[in-house]
């Protein structure tokens, strides 16, 4: 038996603003990835490979659950479109699926199921046809198996609709209310009611109140009561003289002094009561923060030769700059617009004076040629507040932002863009595709090359008149 | 970058076979198929081992031209190194990606008909 | 932050309006005015109404005030928090140092 499963944008499309940066699928439940919980039972039901196809993007799924090799099942993956419906999507899968019988899951769903019931021989003795269905999506079984009869017995398995943050939490709740979990829960599980990860540094003088889910990593100072019903993730540290009690609290957070989280879940420096959905971002440290995971080396090479390149840069241009910036002046060509647009760290914008050059006469052709409407950006990339190669900067317009959030996590605010160098079209959606690709295929050698690229490239554009 | 044309059922599937980098991408491009500009055409990616971002160009240039005309291109039999190409720069949205190529072409089949 | 005083109660009542954040940046111009306004009073309200954020300076500001106001056996209460401004009350336990009503109205008819 195979596994397919289809989650459609639309229906994780609501977690996306609550917990930025993480994909749905990949949301923790009890400190497990919610697609850990699909996958543990698609093993369960006896299924020997899994497929997961969605009309949103996959990738950071991907690089979670890579090959399956971690379960011992080889997954893989697809896509289709949000207008396909369940006929067509099969049909895109139709190499998969051929000959097979096929478990399809259906939906954003949550699978409440027990690891103890045989569920492999109930599947097998299962017929064709929908095992579980709810509004927002179903379970069903397509093809045979040779054993199969008839069979009216309910499966021990129900449905739950993750369509609010509500429902995310009273189901971690829930889960946290088992003595012997239902569901494979990461952790040492020394007691009931209780799992902590590897290297949990609890103070003495702290308490622990059961039921406690703790994750790798976690400090607890001094005076601090966690719990009861707490889920606390991985890298995290409770200050001392702190209560979390009835909450969740997600990875790499830090909770400060004499703090009270009580029916919370505390995400990074974002605080959220689930039954109102209410959330704040807390700006203080002394309150609420993220702990940054660094990929500092990485990053570090990646300015310098950022800075190099820009510095480069101004060499070649600072002689023709210093020639026919004071003739474009006089001539009237040299135009300077001041507007705030989006930097690469999260909800900041940057002041940026921007130059555009009247293309009229040679002066002006030459000047454009060379960039050097350019040339006041390449300081910025000296100061480290812009890349050299990157996104074309976007202006931070109230109707903007909405676009601007989907590409939040590979924008490179920079002076030349990815789709100058490869002479794509510089607007629209078709510039998003290069620049996405080069976010992720993109490393300094390239970035060099990009650069100097889209330096000629300019210079052998031919100017609109 | 070799491209193979075939008629079966009524429908042109064109076969890649290479990698299709910037070097290759002008063979996509300068391509003239012997289809009906608005007929639907299959592409069986099957054979490209990889791909990068002038070859995407290239593809999404030729899918252009060819609704433009009143047609469409099904892509079928994408390996993974493709693949993830188009989950990130989320090409994948442009088109309908088949895992099999007769499956490809029963649906433009279909499409084809009911035009 | 606008103050007045208003006598329907018969008693005189220090009411402050709070507004946009009070931060880092703020908290201490409170601190200084507010000892101003004992001069006239020793019952407040601070109405948060149209307060958006408030930080950990902000509130170190709030109790600052309700400390000098019981200094002096005054009060110190609160009305208008929207929910946000709420949860950080209730995240740093200064919630329950503080009556806290719903509006400035059933605030003065407190006292």
């Amino acid at each position: 038996m195979k596994t397919l499963i289809i989650v459609k944008e639309k229906d994780y499309d609501w977690l996306r603003p609550i917990f930025p940066g993480i994909h749905p699928l990949l949301v923790p439940i009890c400190n497990k990835p919610f697609i850990e919980f699909l996958i543990d039972f698609a093993i369960l039901a006896g299924s020997d490979a899994l497929r997961l196809v969605s009309d949103g993007p996959l990738s950071d799924v991907e690089e979670y659950c890579d090959n399956g090799i971690r379960w011992g099942i080889p997954i893989s993956y697809g896509s289709f479109l949000s207008s396909d419906d369940m006929e067509l999507i099969m049909e895109k899968n139709h190499r998969y699926c051929s000959g097979e019988r096929i478990l399809s899951m259906n939906g954003f769903l949550f699978i409440k199921y027990d690891k103890q019931h045989a569920y492999r021989e109930l599947f097998a003795a299962r017929p064709e046809g929908e095992i579980l269905s709810c509004s927002k999506g179903s379970l069903s079984l397509t093809g045979t198996s040779g054993e199969t009869t008839s069979c009216d017995e309910t499966l021990p398995l129900s449905l739950l609709e993750l369509d609010s943050l509500d429902v995310y939490y009273r189901l971690s709740m829930e889960i946290l209310s088992f003595s012997e979990s239902p569901y494979v829960i990461p952790g040492y599980s020394i007691e009931p009611y209780c799992h902590i990860g590897r290297n949990v540094v609890i103070s003495k003088s702290a308490e622990i109140i059961k039921p406690v889910i703790i994750g790798n990593n976690v400090q607890i100072m001094a005076g601090s009561i966690i719990g009861p019903e707490a889920v606390i993730g991985s890298n995290v540290i409770i200050d001392r003289e702190s209560t979390v009690k009835r909450s969740i609290v997600f990875e790499n957070t830090y909770i400060g002094e004499h703090l009270e989280v009580q029916n919370r879940i505390a995400a990074g420096n974002i605080l959220i009561e689930p039954e109102s959905g209410i959330s704040i971002t807390m700006d203080d440290p002394h309150l609420l923060t993220g702990i940054k995971s660094s990929r500092s080396t990485e990053r570090l090479i990646q300015s310098l030769v950022h800075r190099v390149l820009a510095l480069l840069i101004i060499t070649v241009q600072l002689v023709p700059f210093l020639l026919l910036w004071p003739i474009l002046k006089i001539q009237g060509r040299w135009k300077k617009s001041i507007n705030s647009y989006y930097t690469n760290e999260e909800g900041k914008t940057l002041l940026l004076t921007t130059t555009a050059i009247e293309r009229k006469g040679a002066i002006s052709l030459v000047a454009a040629a060379l960039s050097l409407d350019r040339f006041s950006l390449l300081f910025s990339v000296l100061s480290g507040r812009l890349a050299i190669i990157g996104s074309g900067p976007i202006a931070a317009n109230a109707d903007k932002s909405a676009a601007f959030h989907e590409m939040e996590s590979w924008y490179k605010a920079a002076v030349f863009s990815y789709a100058e160098a490869e002479e794509w079209p510089v607007s629209g959606s078709e510039k998003a595709i290069v620049e996405r690709y080069f976010a992720v295929h993109g490393n300094p050698l390239l970035d060099i090359a990009m650069t100097i690229k889209a330096f000629l490239n300019l210079i052998h554009e031919i100017p609109a008149p | 970058m070799i491209i193979n044309e075939k008629v079966v059922n009524n429908i042109t599937t064109i076969n890649l076979w290479g990698t299709l980098d910037a070097s290759t991408a002008p063979t996509l491009r300068n391509f003239k198929s012997d289809a009906q500009p608005a007929s639907p055409i299959v592409i069986n990616m099957a054979d490209v081992d990889f791909l990068d971002s002038s070859g995407l160009g290239a593809l999404v240039g030729f899918a252009k031209e060819k609704r433009g005309a009143g047609g469409d291109v099904l892509l079928a039999c994408m390996n993974n190194k493709v693949r993830k190409v188009f989950e990130i720069t989320q090409v994948y949205r442009l088109f309908a990606i088949y895992d099999d190529v007769e499956a490809a072409t029963l649906n433009a089949e279909k499409k084809q008909t009911s035009l | 932050m606008t103050f007045h005083v208003d006598t329907s109660t018969g008693k005189t009542l220090g009411i402050v309006d709070l507004s946009g954040r009070l931060d880092a940046a703020n908290s201490s111009d409170l601190l200084k005015t507010f000892a101003q306004w004992q001069q006239q009073t020793n019952l407040f309200i601070f109405n948060c109404a149209k307060l958006d954020l408030i930080d950990s300076s902000g509130l170190g500001a709030i109790v600052s005030c309700l400390r000098k106001a019981l200094e002096r056996n005054g009060e110190l209460k609160l009305s208008g928090l929207s929910p946000k401004v709420s949860m950080v009350f209730e995240l740093t336990k200064a919630s329950k140092l503080f009556s806290i009503f719903p509006d400035t109205g059933s605030a003065i008819q407190s006292f």
